[in-house]
C-alpha cells in the first residue's frame, strides 16, 4: 500500500488539467510521439547530451522533487532506457571498426540512466534503482516503492516508468510483428481487430509516501503474473480481488490496457467478465499508445480520474456514476506478462 | 548456489581455484572477433556458447549466451538446494535477476535488425536484459514474481537485497536470485572509450593500478526463509544490504566516496552491526584509479582500521551486471570454509591509503562479510553474509 501525492506525465496527448479533454492527437507515421515540454528545470548543456526518454524521465520527474523536501529514493521502472544510445554506439563500433570511439553514448547506454541522472541532478544520495522487467518494469518498480515503505514508513520516493520510441528499437520491434502493419488512426484503434498495437511513448512520475495526508490516490495492491493462459489470468484476477477489495466496496471503474491487439485482447474479454454491471469500462491505449511501461501512464489517469472527470473517447462501458472512487488496472504485455493494481480516493 | 565464471564451470571448480589463486583472465580470446583479441586480457568462461548450447540441451532459437550462462548457473543452484519443480512452480517463488548486456552480445545481429538490414534474426526478442529471465520464467515455468534489475556494475547485488525484501514483505517464500552477463563488443569498446581497460591483468588496490579487466559468468542464489528450510542445507545468512547513490558523476566514484559509504553504513545497520563486526570484505576493486582511490577512502572512513579486504575482479575479471551475484557466492564460500582467497597482482598500497588487500589464501576465522558492488549512475550496493 502507498500513496500518491504528486503526479506528473509527459505523453503525446495533453495533461488533462490543462487541455480541452476531448481533444486528442493522432499518430504520425504510425507513431505516437511524445509532445516534450520546455525542461526548464533541466540545465541545458545537460539536456544537450540526453536521448528523449531520459529528457522525458527527468523532465516529468524535476517538477515533483523539491528542495525543501526532497525524497529519500528513485525507484524507476523502463524497459528500454538508454537503448537509443546503446545502438547509436554500436553503430559507431562497426562503423569505426572499434576504432576512437567517444564514450558518450556508451555512458548513457546503461538501463539506470534516468534514476541515475535524477541522483546526480538532485543531488539525492538515498535509494536508487531501475527495474527493467519489460512490460513489468514500472510494475516492479512499484512494489519496490511498497516494500521500502514498508520499512522505512516516514519515507518518500519518487516513482517512475518511461520509455520512448527509438528508431533503432521501433525496427526490431516492427521486424518482430509487434506493431500494426497497417495504418490505424487512434479514434477507431479498438475496431482495428488486427494483429499488433499503436506504438507510443512517454513518462509518468509520482510522489510516493505511507502518509495519508494530502494524496491522490491510494495505492493500495498490486499483483503481476507471467502467463499466456487466459484462465489462469482470470483466476488471478478474482484471487486478488478476494484478498484486496475491502468488504462493502466495488470496482467503479475498469481501467482497462486495451490496446487494439487482436492477440491480447481475449485476455480483457475474459477480465471483464468478473467486473459487476455496475463497474465502467475505460480504455487509455488510444490516447498513449502501447510500450512496456505504458501502464505508468495508466496508474496517472487513474488518479486523474478520482479527481475528475473521463472524457467520452474514453469510455467502453459507461454507468450512471459520474465520479468513481475504487479503480482496478488490468495491463497485458504481449500476451505474457500482466498486472493488476487497485486505486481508490477514500472520502 | 550455482556459478560460472573465467575460473570453473561450478561452485566447487570457483572454490578450488579461489584457493589456488588461479587467474582466469587472459589474452587468450576467441568469443567473437573483435580487433582488441590478443591485446587485452579478458576473463572469458573457457566454454564456447555452442558447447552450452549442447550441454544444456538448449534447441530453441534466439538464446543468448547471456541467457545461458544464467541458466548453467541457475540449474547448479536449483540441484544444490534441492528445491522441488513444484516449489519452483508455486506463486509462492521469486525469480530476480540482473544483467546489463542483454542480447547486446550479438553485436552483429543486432546492428543488422537495429539497422533494418535483414528481414529479422533468430534474436528480435533476445536483444533486451528482460529476455534473459523471461526465458528462464518459461523454462522453469515460474508463477510468482520475477522481475530483471538493471542498475550497471552493481545490478545483482540489488537482484538479491529485492529478493531478500519480496521475502520479509510477504511476497515470495523463497527468492531465486543472481545475475549474469557475458563478454560483448559493445561493452569492450565501451570501456575502452572510457580508458579504463587495462592493456595487463589488472591489479587491484595496487598503486601502479591501470584499469579494469572485462569478465563473464553468472551466479545464481536460492533464498529461504529460517523457518522453511526443513533440513536442507544452509550456507549463509544474508543479514545486511543497502543501496545508495553517490550523486556525483555518471562513470565515476566521488573522491569523498559517499555513495560506497552510505551504501556500507546502510547494510552495517540493517544487519544490527557495528562496523568492527565485519572480519573481511569482499571489495568492488575492479582495478581502476578511481574506484579503488575511493573505496578504499570509503572503507577507512567507516571502519576505525579496514578488515581484510580483497577484489576477486583479479581471477574472473569485471562481470558487470554478474558481479555481485558471482562475488555473493565468494563471500560465502569464505563463511563456509573459514577462509579468505588473494587479491591477485597486488605489489605496492595505494601511498595515501596504505592499505593492503588479503595477498595469500589463508584459514582464518568470519563470520561477517561484507561484499561491496558499485556502478555507474552512482548506483552503490552493498550486502552482508553472516555464519550460521
Amino acid at each position: 500500500m502507498l500513496y500518491i501525492h504528486k503526479t506528473f506525465s509527459i505523453s503525446v496527448q495533453q495533461n488533462l488539467l490543462q487541455a480541452n479533454i476531448e481533444l486528442i492527437n493522432e499518430p504520425v507515421n504510425k507513431k505516437l510521439q511524445a509532445i516534450e515540454p520546455a525542461y526548464e528545470k533541466i540545465p541545458p548543456g545537460i539536456l544537450r547530451r540526453m536521448g528523449k526518454s531520459i529528457r522525458m524521465g527527468v523532465g516529468a520527474a524535476l517538477p515533483l522533487m523539491s528542495e525543501t523536501d526532497p525524497v529519500n529514493g528513485i525507484i524507476m521502472g523502463s524497459a528500454n532506457a538508454g537503448m537509443e544510445e546503446c545502438v547509436k554506439f554500436l553503430n559507431q563500433i562497426v562503423q569505426y571498426e572499434e576504432g576512437q570511439l567517444t564514450p558518450g553514448n556508451f555512458v548513457q547506454s546503461t538501463g539506470n540512466v534516468i534514476a541515475g541522472q535524477l541522483g546526480l541532478i538532485t543531488r539525492n544520495k538515498g535509494y536508487n534503482v531501475t527495474h527493467v522487467h519489460a512490460g513489468l518494469a514500472f510494475e516492479n518498480a512499484v512494489l519496490d516503492a511498497i516494500m521500502q515503505l514498508n520499512t522505512n514508513p516516514s519515507n518518500s520516493y519518487l516513482l517512475g516508468g518511461v520509455d520512448e520510441i527509438s528508431s533503432f528499437h521501433y525496427n526490431i520491434e516492427a521486424l518482430a510483428g509487434t506493431y500494426k502493419k497497417e495504418e490505424v488512426s487512434n479514434k477507431v484503434l479498438y475496431e482495428a481487430g488486427s494483429p499488433g498495437y499503436l506504438v507510443g511513448e512517454g513518462a509518468a512520475m509520482f510522489v510516493v509516501s505511507a502518509e495519508a495526508n494530502n494524496f491522490i490516490a491510494k495505492l493500495t495492491a498490486i499483483a503481476t503474473i507471467h502467463s499466456t493462459d487466459i484462465e489462469l489470468v482470470q483466476a488471478q484476477l478474482k484471487m486478488f480481488l478476494q484478498k484486496n477489495l475491502e468488504a462493502g466496496t466495488a470496482i467503479d471503474l475498469f481501467l482497462s490496457g486495451e490496446n487494439g491487439d487482436n492477440r491480447t485482447l481475449p485476455f480483457y474479454t475474459a477480465c471483464e467478465t468478473l467486473l459487476a454491471d455496475d463497474t465502467a469500462i475505460v480504455r487509455y491505449k488510444h490516447m498513449t499508445g502501447d510500450f512496456p511501461t505504458a501502464s505508468a501512464l495508466g496508474l496517472w489517469y487513474a488518479c486523474e480520474f478520482l479527481q475528475q472527470q473521463v472524457p467520452q473517447h474514453m469510455f467502453k462501458k459507461k454507468t450512471s456514476k459520474t465520479s468513481y472512487r475504487n479503480i482496478l488496472l488490468y495491463n497485458n504485455f504481449k500476451g505474457l506478462q500482466h498486472s493488476f493494481i487497485l486505486v481508490s480516493k477514500a472520502w | 548456489m550455482g556459478v560460472i565464471s573465467a575460473i570453473g564451470n561450478s561452485v566447487a571448480e570457483n572454490h578450488q581455484s579461489l584457493k589456488d589463486a588461479v587467474c582466469g583472465v587472459s589474452k587468450a580470446f576467441d568469443l567473437f572477433p573483435t580487433k582488441y583479441a590478443g591485446l587485452l586480457p579478458f576473463g572469458q568462461v573457457p566454454v564456447s556458447t555452442e558447447d552450452l548450447l549442447q550441454q544444456l540441451q538448449v534447441t530453441a532459437p534466439g538464446v543468448t549466451r547471456t541467457t545461458l550462462l544464467a541458466l548453467h548457473a541457475l540449474n547448479e543452484a536449483l540441484a544444490d538446494c534441492g528445491i522441488s519443480p513444484e516449489d519452483i512452480k508455486s506463486s509462492e517463488t521469486a525469480l530476480i535477476g540482473a544483467n546489463t548486456v542483454g542480447g547486446m552480445c550479438l553485436t552483429d545481429e543486432l546492428y543488422n535488425d537495429a539497422n533494418n538490414k535483414t528481414d529479422g534474426s533468430d534474436y528480435l526478442e533476445s536483444y533486451d536484459c528482460a529476455s534473459v529471465n523471461l526465458y528462464l520464467q518459461k523454462h522453469f515455468k515460474i508463477t510468482g514474481v520475477v522481475n530483471t534489475i538493471n542498475t550497471a556494475c552493481s545490478s545483482s547485488a540489488n537482484a538479491i537485497m529485492y529478493g531478500a525484501m519480496l521475502m520479509k514483505n510477504g511476497y515470495a517464500k523463497r527468492a531465486i536470485v543472481g545475475g549474469t552477463d557475458c563478454l560483448a563488443k559493445f561493452t569492450i569498446n565501451g570501456f575502452n572509450a572510457l580508458h579504463i581497460l587495462s592493456t595487463d591483468n589488472c591489479t587491484p588496490f595496487d598503486e601502479g593500478r591501470k584499469g579494469l579487466n572485462l569478465g563473464e559468468g553468472a551466479a545464481f542464489l536460492i533464498l529461504e526463509k529460517e523457518e522453511d528450510i526443513k533440513g536442507r542445507k544452509v550456507y549463509a545468512e544474508l543479514t545486511g544490504y543497502s543501496n545508495a547513490n553517490d550523486a556525483y558523476h555518471p562513470s565515476s566514484l566521488s573522491d569523498e566516496g559517499d555513495g560506497p559509504f552510505l551504501s556500507m553504513q546502510g547494510a552495517l545497520n540493517i544487519a544490527n552491526l557495528s562496523a568492527d563486526k565485519i572480519d573481511f570484505i569482499n571489495a568492488h576493486g575492479t582495478g581502476t584509479e578511481n574506484n579503488d582511490a575511493v573505496e578504499s577512502k570509503a572503507m577507512m572512513r567507516l571502519f576505525d582500521k579496514p578488515p581484510a579486504f580483497a577484489s576477486s575482479k583479479g581471477n574472473i575479471g569485471h562481470t558487470l551486471g554478474a558481479s555481485g551475484a558471482i562475488e555473493a557466492v565468494y563471500s560465502i564460500l569464505s563463511l563456509v570454509h573459514q577462509e579468505v582467497y588473494a587479491n591477485l597482482h597486488f605489489k605496492n598500497a595505494i601511498p595515501s591509503t596504505g592499505l593492503t588487500p588479503v595477498l595469500a589464501y589463508k584459514k582464518m576465522p568470519v563470520s561477517h562479510v561484507m561484499s561491496n558492488s558499485f556502478g555507474f549512475g552512482g548506483s552503490c550496493s552493498s550486502l552482508i553474509f553472516s555464519k550460521v
